[in-house]
């Protein structure tokens, strides 16, 4: 092909991708304004959800971001060296276009959107290393797809080996050598050491984002609150200071009013769901469905909750950490994961939902494995199960709601 | 779940608990000032070598009877010896450990310590399973120790010197009646060589525990004979700890929140509660999963743990 005329088709793609990203993060935006349940408190999360990028976040938080992928590095470690944590996800289809070449047909679409992101926004925050555990095979080979789109800024990134077995002594034991490590890369950027009261301020910060996450549980299993708000909120967890975030959660909480929940009561679970690819969220609520609870790790779990101190060294503030953030997590791509069932089990004491909407990403190997076993234990306990297989693009929406309606029809058939 | 006492599911509890602690410490440490006697089998450190305190230790009383019921064989001594042993039994039945948890004098002082080395930023040290497993049986086997040895003393094998012979080694003698001012038991007893033997021994054991119990939580528990006889009790007694294996998502926050790091709690089965168990119920507290713990009393579940909420 001729590199004058390659060149110029990848221009094309690249403006292209770049107005139709802002096209798509506009139109959901404004479809969130104009929804009957929208309040004056929740223009601080669409602001934040306007402009996701680490820069915007650093700007806003006023600390350097430091990019994460998945969710077992601790973020008060991160928070007590002085950094924002910023999550790196992504749900925009117009991006992902634009990291389609030199990859499999079926990579994970929320990998190759941000890998699109970063082709999007060369210049976005380019200075600190990335904090990468080696949770899924996609991740693990993040770094090399990075390079493959030939992105100018080459980030140095800090692997966490994860052990993916939860229950055994010697993976709690080397997963805590790697906080341990991470304490040290992370005061070595830092130029200064992590403090003990530094990082107690942090754990008592994120301890009460937690009370606080737990409080919109509440809300939305009340039907104060809709699902697909509660997601934009925890969506934009990253892209504020973690304290002005708590504060304006708090604000719309004590704004909210009574709520009733009409539809069928559901629990989603499986890949996260993103911003703006709010394609799921939407076509479950013209579905007549109802989202009371969730355990996706864009949601519920985005950060594990609150963290209970007994010892309050630092040896001892890291091995707790270590522990909630490795034990406690329920990503599938642990071995040994069966307990995961008892989380959405558990949840149904509160949660009071019928069903379970399993969420599949094409190309999310994990969860799309541990689906099936899933499917066969919630059965078991009287739940009806729906497995949806999707990616971002809109055209199987009309074939979703088509199944969503009628698998509505079948939670309310006694 | 209607019966759940929802404000001892809050997190707060250890805040409830240590006030507890500190109003049976007085009555404990000071109530006979009072006239307040809780008899002779508290089932806990209630130390008789404190002037003036409200109850006494059943270790002592077990000693005492053992040793002195076989020396005068009365049915006076048979009958007030069972009579105690009954009462003993019945405060086990239903209240379990938590005369470990909420009640015990010296549990209280050391979790002073903790809550010292906590202010300090101290590292709480470790201990691991094979050495856990080896303290086990030492703590049953100062059980047999004080059983044994006061049968020896009534058949003249022994001297008398020997009589009580868990207390003469017991920290709490060193340390409790220093709260009444009682400096005594510090001193060395020069009466005899086996005098001087045990309030040597009681020396280096206070020691070694001062130390032991700044820098692991309820370090003197693990050797405890009275938690080990209290445990013989378990399949008697009414309140307890069980989990609800199903709602468990296995985070591991309830041993890491153990003070005396039980590892059993994480298990995927109801009965968690291990022989180290002092139903502090921190582990409820901290469990971030609805109802996955309870606190049993007979066939209520008067306490669960709240996953946080309010």
């Amino acid at each position: 092909m001729n590199p004058d005329f390659e060149q110029e088709r990848r221009q094309r793609l690249f403006q292209k991708a770049v107005r139709k990203n802002r096209d798509e993060t506009a139109r959901v935006l404004e479809t969130l304004r104009n929804r009957e349940d929208y309040r004056p408190e929740l223009d601080y999360f669409l602001n934040l959800a306007a402009d996701t990028s680490a820069t915007a976040a650093e700007k806003r938080s006023g600390r350097p971001a430091l990019r994460l992928l998945c969710l077992q590095a601790p973020l008060e470690l991160i928070h007590a060296a002085g950094f924002q944590p910023f999550k790196v996800f992504s749900g925009s289809l117009s991006t992902s276009t634009l990291a389609t070449q030199d990859f499999p047909a079926l990579i994970c679409p929320l990998l190759r959107a941000v890998l699109g992101e970063m082709i999007l926004n060369e210049n976005d925050a380019p200075g600190l290393p990335w904090v990468l555990p080696t949770t899924c095979d996609w991740v693990v080979k993040f770094p090399e797809m990075l390079a493959l789109t030939g992105h100018p800024s080459k980030p140095e990134f800090h692997w966490l080996e994860l052990p993916h077995l939860k229950n055994r002594r010697d993976s709690r034991e080397r997963w805590l050598g790697e906080i341990w490590r991470l304490k040290e890369f992370l005061e070595q950027i830092s130029k200064r050491p992590i403090k003990r009261g530094a990082l107690l301020e942090s754990i008592e910060i994120y301890g009460h984002a937690a009370e606080i996450l737990q409080r919109l549980k509440i809300a939305r299993e009340n039907g104060r609150l809709s699902s697909v708000w509660f997601m934009l909120i925890l969506n934009a967890f990253f892209l504020d200071a973690v304290e002005k975030w708590t504060t304006r959660a708090e604000i719309l909480l004590s704004a909210l009013t009574a709520g009733r929940i009409t539809g069928g009561r559901v629990f989603l679970a499986g890949s996260p769901i993103v911003f703006p690819n709010f394609k799921l969220p939407f076509l479950f609520e013209e579905a007549g469905l109802s989202i009371v609870a969730d355990d996706l790790c864009s949601s519920e779990r985005l950060f594990p909750g609150k963290t209970f101190i007994t010892d309050t060294s630092v040896f001892g503030l890291i091995s707790t950490l270590a522990g909630r953030y490795h034990q406690g997590c329920l990503c599938p791509v642990f071995a040994d994961n069966d307990r995961r069932i008892n989380n959405i089990l558990g949840r149904r004491t509160n949660a009071s939902f019928h069903g379970i909407i399993f969420h599949v990403l094409k190309g999310c190997h994990p969860y799309d494995l541990e689906s099936f076993s899933l499917e066969n234990g919630l059965k078991a306990h009287g739940l009806k199960f729906i497995r949806l297989e999707t990616d971002y693009a809109p055209e199987d929406g009309q074939n979703l709601l088509t199944r969503l309606e009628a698998y509505h029809a079948t939670l309310t058939d006694k | 779940m209607k019966r759940t006492l929802s404000f001892l599911t809050m997190p707060g509890m250890q805040t409830i608990r240590t006030g507890f602690q500190h109003f049976s410490f007085l009555i404990l440490m000071y109530g006979g000032r009072f006239g307040i006697h809780l008899g002779s089998a508290v089932p806990c450190f209630a130390c008789p070598y404190v002037p003036g305190c409200g109850g006494y230790c059943y270790l002592m009383g077990l000693q005492g009877y053992i040793g002195f019921g076989l020396r005068v064989l009365s049915w006076h001594a048979v009958w007030t010896a069972l009579g105690w042993l009954a009462v003993f039994v019945i405060l086990v039945a239903v209240f379990g450990k938590a005369w470990c948890g909420w009640v015990c004098p010296f549990g209280l002082i050391q979790d002073w310590l903790t809550a010292l080395r906590k202010k300090l930023g101290v590292r709480e040290r470790i201990i691991s399973p094979s050495i856990r497993n080896c303290l086990t049986w030492l703590r049953y086997g100062l059980l047999v120790y004080l059983a044994l040895v006061p049968p020896l003393v009534t058949a003249g094998i022994l001297s008398d010197d020997f009589y009580l012979p868990f207390c003469n080694i017991c920290p709490g003698k060193a340390l409790l009646p220093l709260f009444a001012g009682e400096t005594k038991y510090l001193a060395l007893n020069l009466e005899n060589t086996v005098t001087l033997a045990f309030s040597l021994v009681l020396l280096l054991i206070t020691g070694i525990m001062l130390v032991g119990m700044f820098f692991k939580e309820r370090f003197f528990c693990f050797f405890c004979p009275l938690l080990a006889l209290i445990h013989l009790l378990k399949p008697l007694t009414a309140l307890g700890l069980i989990k609800t294996p199903s709602s468990c998502v296995g985070c591991g926050t309830c041993s890491r929140a153990c003070p005396m790091d039980i590892e059993k709690l994480e298990e995927d089965t109801s009965d968690i509660q291990g022989g180290e168990c002092l139903n502090c119920l921190r582990c409820l507290e901290a469990c971030p999963s609805s109802a996955a713990l309870n606190l049993r009393f007979f066939r209520l579940k008067p306490v669960s743990s709240s996953g946080g909420r309010p």
